[in-house]
Order: C-alpha cells, then sequence, then structure tokens
C-alpha cells in the first residue's frame, strides 16, 4: 500500500512527472547515442586496421623490434605457423617478410615498406584483397607482381601493368633491385598506408634476396576480437624466445585513442547524469514542497519518518528508472538503426582517409555498457532524492499540518 | 484516573524578543468518554493545546500524561509511534490523502499499525458504513463532498482503535447541514463506543453540543465548566 501511495504520487501532476521522464530519456538517449558514435568510431579505426595490416596479433623475433631488419627472422617459423593453426580460435595465420625500401617509377621514387606475403593465407588474415580497386589480387600467372596503394600510384604515376623498380638491402649487405608490374591497385580507409606499403609474392622476394624461406612476421587473425586475451597470452607464453603482441600493443596510439574515448566518454555521461541530478532534485523538491501539509498529515498520524523518506526516494527511483530505461530503449532503436545503414561522413571524406576511417559511420555501443548505466541513473536518483527526502522528514507536523 | 492529564503545562515561544507564553501553566484532565471543547478566541492557546495534548508539540514546562504515559520527554520517532496507537485526528481540513479512495484513507493508518490486510479491509468497511458512506467506499476526496471527505476522517481516525479522539476545528469548513450531521455522529460514536473527543473550536454549533466546555484565554484556563445545555438534556 506504501508503495502504491509513492506510485500515485508520481502521477498526481503528470505533466510534472513526464517531463522529468522525458528529461532524464532524452538527456540518456543522446548521451548513449553520442557515445555509441565515438565507440563506433573508434571500433571502425580498429576494425579497420586490424582487417587492413594488423590482424589481432603478431610474431616477430625479439631482434626485430629494435631495427626492423630483413637479417631478424623467426626461427622454425614453420613450427609456430603449425602450432597456431591448430588453436580453435585462429581463423588465419600468414607469414610475411619485412623489407624497408624504395619503390621507383619512370618517374619519380618513393621509400615504402615491401610486405612479401603468400597471397592465399593473406587473405584469411587481411581484407586488402577487397580493397583493389583496379585490376586484380595476384591473379596472373607472371612472376614478380606487386599490389600498390593507389596514392603511391598517383605519387609516382603508375597504372596497371606499369613497371616499378623497388630497391632494398639484402641479407648481406648488398642493395639489390627488383622490377615489378603492377597488377593491382589498392585503396583503404588510411592514404598513409597507402602510400607508404606495396604487396608482393614472398617467392618472388626470397628470389631476389636469394635465400630459403624466410619470415620476419607472423600475423594471426582470430574469432572474435573477445578473444585476444584468451589466445595470445598462452602463445606468448609458448614461444617466450619471440617477440608476440597484441593490436593494443602494435599500434599504441589506437590502445590511447581507446583509453581516451572511454575517458571522454564516462566524462560526457558523467556531465549528463549530473545535470539530471539536479533535473531530479528540483522536480522533488517542488513535489515535496507542494505537498508540505499532506507530509504533515502522514507525520502526525503516525507515519515513521523513514518510511517517508523511503516513499520519496521510491517515487525519486521509479520516476528516474522509467526515464532510465525509455532513454536507453530510445538510444537501443537509434544505435541499431544508425549501426545498420550508418551515418554519412563523404563530405569529410579526406580527412577521414587520414584516420583509417571509412565514410560510413556505423554505431555500436557494447552491451556491457547498459548495465552499470542504468544502476548509475538509479545512483544518481537516490542522490538527487536525499535532499527533498531529508526535507520532508525535518517537518514539524503541527507546523506542516496548518500549511496551504 | 484520567485519560489525558496536563500537569503546569507551558508552551513559550521565543521567536520574538519578548517570549510568548501560547500556552501558560495550564492543569487539565480529560476522563474517558468526555465530549470536551477547548473554545476561545484567535490566539488564544487552543490550537496549541491540542497540538500538546496529541503529542504535534512539546511543552516547555510541565507534564503531559496521556492513557497513563508521560509524553513530555518523548522523543519525536517516539511521540509518531504513540500517536499512532492512542490518537485519533480529524482535521480542519480533512487531509484525507488525495490519491487514495475512501476506503484506502480509512485503511491507511491500520496499515501503519501492521494490521493484517483482512482485517484492515473489514474495519474500514465497517466504519465507513457507520459514517454513512458506504455507497462511496471507492471515492476518491475529490470526489467526495467536505462533508464526506469529514466523515471519512473520522472514519479514519476511528478505525485505528484510539484512545481518543482529537478535532482541531472540525466544522470550520462546513455548511450547517454537513456540520449538524457530522456532530450527529460524533456524538452518537460517543454514547455508543464511550469514545472520547476533545475539540478546538470557535464554532458555536460545536460548543452547544459538547459537554463540557473549556475556555482559554492568553494561554491559560478561564473557565472549565459543564455546558449547561447538555446537562439539562441529560437530565
Amino acid at each position: 500500500m506504501l508503495l502504491t501511495l509513492a506510485w500515485r504520487n508520481i502521477w498526481r501532476n503528470k505533466k510534472r512527472s513526464l517531463i522529468i521522464i522525458a528529461a532524464i530519456a532524452v538527456g540518456l538517449c543522446c548521451g548513449l547515442f553520442a557515445s555509441a558514435t565515438m565507440y563506433g568510431m573508434w571500433d571502425s579505426m580498429i576494425n579497420t586496421t586490424i582487417d587492413r595490416d594488423l590482424g589481432h596479433f603478431q610474431i616477430h623475433s625479439k631482434d626485430f623490434e629494435d631495427e626492423k631488419l630483413i637479417t631478424d627472422t623467426i626461427p622454425n617459423f614453420e613450427n609456430v605457423l603449425n602450432t597456431l593453426k591448430t588453436n580453435k580460435y585462429v581463423t588465419g595465420v600468414s607469414s610475411r617478410i619485412l623489407i624497408e625500401g624504395m619503390a621507383s617509377s619512370a618517374a619519380t621514387s618513393n621509400g615504402v615498406r615491401i610486405i612479401g606475403i603468400n597471397p592465399q593465407n593473406e587473405k584469411d588474415v587481411t581484407s586488402i584483397y577487397k580493397q583493389v580497386i583496379n585490376g586484380s589480387y595476384f591473379t596472373e600467372d607472371w612472376k614478380n607482381q606487386i599490389a600498390i596503394g593507389e596514392k603511391l600510384a598517383d605519387n609516382l604515376g603508375l597504372h596497371i601493368k606499369s613497371k616499378i623498380i623497388l630497391s632494398f638491402q639484402g641479407t648481406d649487405g648488398s642493395i639489390i633491385y627488383g622490377a615489378f608490374r603492377v597488377t593491382g591497385i589498392f585503396r583503404t580507409e588510411s592514404s598513409i598506408f597507402d602510400k607508404s606499403n606495396v604487396f608482393v609474392k614472398e617467392n618472388d622476394l626470397q628470389n631476389l634476396l636469394n635465400s630459403k624461406q624466410i619470415s620476419n612476421e607472423i600475423v594471426v587473425r582470430l574469432s572474435s576480437v573477445q578473444v585476444v586475451d584468451s589466445v595470445y597470452i598462452p602463445v606468448k607464453n609458448q614461444f617466450s624466445n619471440l617477440s608476440v603482441k597484441y593490436w593494443g600493443e602494435l599500434a599504441p596510439e589506437l590502445k590511447l585513442f581507446n583509453d581516451m574515448l572511454m575517458t571522454q566518454m564516462n566524462i560526457f555521461l558523467g556531465i549528463i547524469l549530473f545535470a539530471l541530478l539536479f533535473g531530479i532534485t528540483n522536480t522533488m523538491l517542488m513535489s515535496v514542497m507542494e505537498r508540505v501539509r499532506e507530509f504533515g498529515v502522514l507525520m502526525a498520524v503516525g507515519m515513521k519518518r523513514s518510511r517517508v523518506f523511503f516513499m520519496i526516494m521510491f517515487e525519486t527511483i521509479s520516476l528516474s528508472f522509467i526515464g532510465g530505461i525509455t532513454g536507453v530503449i530510445m538510444a537501443l532503436i537509434l544505435i541499431q538503426y544508425f549501426g545498420s545503414v550508418g551515418i554519412n561522413l563523404s563530405a569529410f571524406t579526406e580527412g577521414l582517409s587520414q584516420w583509417s576511417l571509412g565514410t560510413r559511420l556505423y554505431t555500436s555501443l557494447p552491451f556491457s555498457f547498459y548495465p552499470p548505466l542504468v544502476l548509475m541513473i538509479l545512483v544518481t536518483a537516490v542522490l538527487g532524492a536525499f535532499y527533498p527526502a531529508l526535507k520532508a522528514i525535518k517537518l514539524n507536523p503541527a507546523n506542516a499540518i496548518r500549511t496551504y | 484516573m484520567s485519560l489525558i492529564e496536563l500537569n503546569q503545562v507551558s508552551k513559550i515561544y521565543d521567536e520574538t524578543i519578548v517570549p510568548i507564553r501560547a500556552v501558560d501553566n495550564v492543569n487539565l484532565k480529560i476522563g474517558k468518554g468526555e465530549f470536551t471543547s477547548i473554545v476561545g478566541p484567535s490566539g488564544s492557546g487552543k490550537t496549541t493545546m491540542l497540538n500538546l495534548i496529541g503529542g504535534l508539540d512539546q511543552p516547555t514546562e510541565g507534564k503531559i500524561i496521556v492513557d497513563g504515559t508521560d509524553i513530555s520527554t518523548y522523543k519525536p520517532d517516539a511521540l509518531i509511534n504513540f500517536r499512532l496507537h492512542h490518537i485519533g485526528f480529524v482535521f480542519q481540513a480533512y487531509n484525507l490523502i488525495p490519491v487514495f479512495t475512501a476506503k484506502e484513507n480509512v485503511e491507511f493508518i491500520m496499515l501503519l499499525q501492521n494490521i493484517p490486510k483482512s482485517e484492515r479491509e473489514k474495519r474500514a468497511v465497517e466504519f465507513l458504513e457507520a459514517v454513512g458512506l458506504k455507497d462511496r467506499i471507492n471515492s476518491t476526496p475529490a470526489e467526495l463532498s467536505g462533508g464526506q471527505q469529514q466523515r471519512v476522517a473520522v472514519a479514519r481516525a476511528l478505525a485505528s482503535q484510539p484512545s481518543f479522539v482529537l478535532a482541531d476545528e472540525p466544522t470550520a469548513n462546513l455548511d450547517s447541514v454537513s456540520a449538524e450531521s457530522l456532530l450527529d455522529l460524533m456524538e452518537d460514536l460517543n454514547h455508543k463506543h464511550n469514545m472520547t473527543f476533545v475539540f478546538s473550536t470557535h464554532d458555536q454549533r460545536v460548543i452547544k453540543r459538547a459537554h463540557r466546555i473549556v475556555t482559554l484565554q492568553d494561554g491559560k484556563i478561564k473557565k472549565d465548566e459543564m455546558n449547561p445545555a447538555h446537562a439539562k438534556s441529560e437530565a
């Protein structure tokens, strides 16, 4: 009956209750949607980077980290590859040869990272093959094919079937030159990547190096980003002589961005909750001040102060809970909708490509984000109700009864 | 033994430079089954005295003994509990809970007394029937007239089975027909159930019906007499 009383009290002034519910719902919905936009942006950057070349984690020799020399190869890399392939979460592994070199056309030259790959294995770990906009992805028969980025092609004035000279230092320190023919031009979300990376077959590179099969890098792709820790940590422990790093360590700027994003989202939601706190306090204070006589009567006839206190708390928590749930549902619908159709950002293509972002932003927010938020709203409601409830129980019944 | 006993009770408000003795050294005893009116002009201390008897206020000096218990030193929470189990209130402005029906209003104090639901409902219906509102038990206060609301307030006060009922200007907001009807009801309850009623009023309709009239002036009892009209009718 006390809960019934509290519940009916909420709806005594429908307009006011609906306004505060709407304020909570809209505030929360906007906060969540803004967070989902930021999170979606981060998610897109991460996935783009992971998809493009990073994979979920990579393995190198410990020496490779210092100077990134061609000679810093992974010992017994076939053994590592075979071990990884037995893990149920591993969906793809690819071995790469990495060389820093120069790419030259008849017109000019550019510093590049030459990535020697097995095209079939690479398909399992990165999405470069999907991003070929001109030509094909290593489907020709001839030797010394090369896939280059659109930006590099523009810089060097290259087209499909154009010849390109790669020069780099061999394992013995000598400079090696190799002539390649452009068979594919790719365009990723990052113009910087497109300008500074070229893909060739590892066999062609090994022929030029005149070496046996070698590997500087093993890229591993997992079934989802959530299982990274459960796979890479055991691998790291198993191959302690090697450097095993997950995407956050390989791209610390993304990790930093992630941390900043989370902090920003928390601050943003904190501001919204802080504003709600004042809104709730104001509404409940108005509600209490309008019912001074009634509280006086309740206490006069024998209602304990603690019951009056909890009645006001219940009213506030109910109001906030309705507003909170409404806001979460509204936000879920919006996030779901823009998560599937995306937000068109094509007007900012140039700037976005610098940040490895596509022209459509897909909103997303992990489900784990919602329960703590609903809890935070309830905490805000309790804090917001505290002062009005305290004011109500401090009333002197004799005086309160005579208030009009 | 008296049901209510005030021993040299004073209530002093010192909000101004000169302290005001709203109730000044009052001695009063009210027995079980009395139908007493406390009367006097505005500012004479009627409401303060009723508040003191009802445990809504504490005396500055003296003792208030209700039902054999000295409540003058009770803490606020103890007073709330005492009021819940010993005193029924009827207020000038009815003061029903607007979001509750008549039945729920009557049930409410019993709920606070932790009386089981079935017993609450039974008693609520009984008392609403007794005050002539059997057919309005599901009406909210807004759907009732002033007189009907005050009847619900009386039913609410009585259903909790208090030791006595304090009624502060119960007829002040009622038309003469409703006021007479309400007084008939309370007089009847007084006769049939020996229920003690203490009124604070300056309404002549109430004063005429009272068995005992305590007249206050400047916080002091000026006169304490049996109502001659009532004495005559009893005789």
